[in-house]
C-alpha cells in the first residue's frame, strides 16, 4: 500500500499524517490508525482541498482529509466505484450549461453514477463531478437529441458557488426513471409550493442576475421600502437569504459641520 | 466594447440585459420587441452585436436570425431562450447564431459571452 501524506482532523484539529490507498481499502496511520474498506463507505462530500468520508452502516465514523488534489482524486474514484451506493453505468455531461452560457466545449462522458447520502457523484476516466442533494434546484425528465437521435435523459440544475449549473444524465430509460424519482424524493424540501406575485418573482430573477439593491428600484420603479417588503417575502418564503445588512444613514449636526468645513479649505 | 441591439418581447428582459451590458461598459444602439422589428432595426443602426430572444411573436428569434445573416453575412447575434428550450441550439447555431444565452442568467457570464462573440 503506497502512502501519501495528507492531513486529517483530530480531535478538532488538523493532523499532519500519512495515508496509504489500496485497491479495496485505504489506511489512515497515527493518531487515527483506521483501515477502512471502500465498501464500508456510505457517504463522500467534497469541500475545496479536503474529502469527507463517511463509514459504517449507521454512518458512526467521519473522517476529513486534506491533501493535493491527485491525492484525493486517487481515493474518490476508489471510493465512488466501491462504495455502498446506487450506482449506475451511464453518460453525463457536466457542465452543459453555466450562469445561463453554454459550456463550448460540454460533452458526453462514458462513466458511472453513484447516490450516496448527501450527493450524486459522476465518475469518469477524467472526471469526478459531485453534486450536493442540497444544491439541487431542478431535476427534469427530458429529451435531447444525441447524434441525430431524440434522447431521454435527465437534467439536474444546481448551483456551484451560487451560480446556476445544469448537467445531463443519459442511461436507459428505466435507469433513468430510477434516477429521476430518487432525485425527486431527495430534493423535495426545495420543491417551490408557493404562489410568488409577478413582481415579487421579478425581484428574484433580478437579484438571480446579480442586480444590486439599488439597480433593482431604478428599474422596477419600485421604493426602498417596498423593495425591503419584497425581499422580506423571499425571506420568509426561504426563497432568500440575508448577504449583508445597509445601513441608511443621515448625518448628524457634527456630520454636516465636517463636510462643510470640508469644502472650505484653501483649494475652494 | 460594442454596439448592442436588444430583441426580446418583454420590457423586462429587456431592461435586465439593458442594465447588464451597460455595466460591461457596452452601448445599448436600439431595443425590438419582436423578429420584424430587430431586422428593421438592425439595418437601421448596423450594431456589432444582437442579443436575440428564441420565443416573439410576429416573427420569431430564428426566423429573424435568418433574415438578418441573409441581408449581412458577417452579423454577431447571440440567441436568448427560456431553460427548457435547449434543443432551439442547434437551430439557432445551423442558422448562424455565434453564441447562446438561457434564462435566467447571471451578469458575469453573459458579458463574458458577449467578450467572446464580439473578439471572434
Amino acid at each position: 500500500m503506497k502512502s501519501v501524506p495528507v492531513k486529517v482532523e483530530h480531535e478538532g484539529k488538523w493532523v499532519p499524517t500519512t495515508m496509504g490507498i489500496a485497491e479495496d481499502r485505504f489506511r489512515i496511520d497515527a493518531p487515527l490508525n483506521q483501515e477502512i474498506p471502500y465498501r464500508s463507505v456510505v457517504d463522500l462530500e467534497e469541500k475545496k482541498n479536503q474529502v469527507i468520508v463517511t463509514a459504517g452502516a449507521g454512518g458512526e465514523a467521519v473522517y476529513r482529509i486534506a491533501s493535493v488534489e491527485k491525492v484525493l482524486q486517487v481515493l474518490k474514484k476508489f471510493i465512488i466505484t466501491q462504495a455502498s451506493a446506487y450506482r449506475l453505468n451511464a453518460f453525463f455531461m457536466s457542465p452543459a450549461i453555466r450562469g445561463g452560457v453554454l459550456v463550448q466545449n460540454a460533452q458526453w462522458e462514458k462513466g458511472a453514477i453513484a447516490v450516496m447520502k448527501t450527493g450524486i457523484w459522476f465518475v469518469s476516466q477524467e472526471k469526478q463531478v459531485c453534486i450536493p442533494l442540497d444544491e439541487v434546484t431542478g431535476i427534469e425528465l427530458t429529451s435531447r437529441e444525441i447524434q441525430e437521435k431524440n434522447l431521454d435523459v435527465v437534467k439536474i440544475d444546481h448551483l456551484i458557488e451560487n451560480e446556476l449549473v445544469t448537467s445531463f444524465v443519459l442511461c436507459p430509460l428505466t435507469t433513468l426513471q430510477v434516477l429521476y424519482n430518487f432525485l425527486k424524493e431527495a430534493t423535495h424540501d426545495t420543491e417551490v409550493r408557493e404562489e410568488i406575485d409577478p413582481l415579487a418573482g421579478q425581484v428574484a430573477m433580478l437579484v438571480y442576475s446579480g442586480m444590486d439593491s439599488s439597480a433593482i428600484e431604478n428599474m422596477l420603479k419600485l421604493s426602498h421600502k417596498d423593495l425591503d417588503a419584497i425581499y422580506e417575502k423571499l425571506l420568509g418564503l426561504g426563497l432568500a437569504e440575508v448577504l449583508y445588512v445597509r445601513k441608511e444613514v443621515q448625518l448628524t449636526p457634527k456630520g454636516v459641520r465636517y463636510i462643510s468645513e470640508s469644502v472650505k479649505s484653501p483649494m475652494n | 466594447m460594442g454596439r448592442i441591439l436588444i430583441v426580446d418581447d418583454t420590457m423586462f428582459m429587456r431592461t435586465l440585459l439593458k442594465n447588464i451590458l451597460f455595466s460591461g461598459g457596452h452601448d445599448i444602439v436600439g431595443e425590438a420587441a419582436d423578429g420584424a422589428e430587430a431586422l428593421a432595426k438592425y439595418q437601421e443602426l448596423k450594431p456589432d452585436l444582437v442579443t436575440m430572444d428564441v420565443v416573439m411573436p410576429k416573427m420569431n428569434g430564428i426566423e429573424a436570425l435568418k433574415a438578418i445573416k441573409a441581408a449581412d453575412p458577417a452579423a454577431k447575434v447571440i440567441m436568448c431562450t427560456a431553460v427548457g428550450q435547449e434543443q432551439m441550439v442547434k437551430l439557432a447555431v445551423k442558422s448562424g447564431a455565434r453564441g447562446y444565452i438561457v434564462k435566467p442568467f447571471q451578469a458575469p457570464k453573459v458579458l463574458e459571452e458577449v467578450k467572446n462573440v464580439l473578439s471572434a
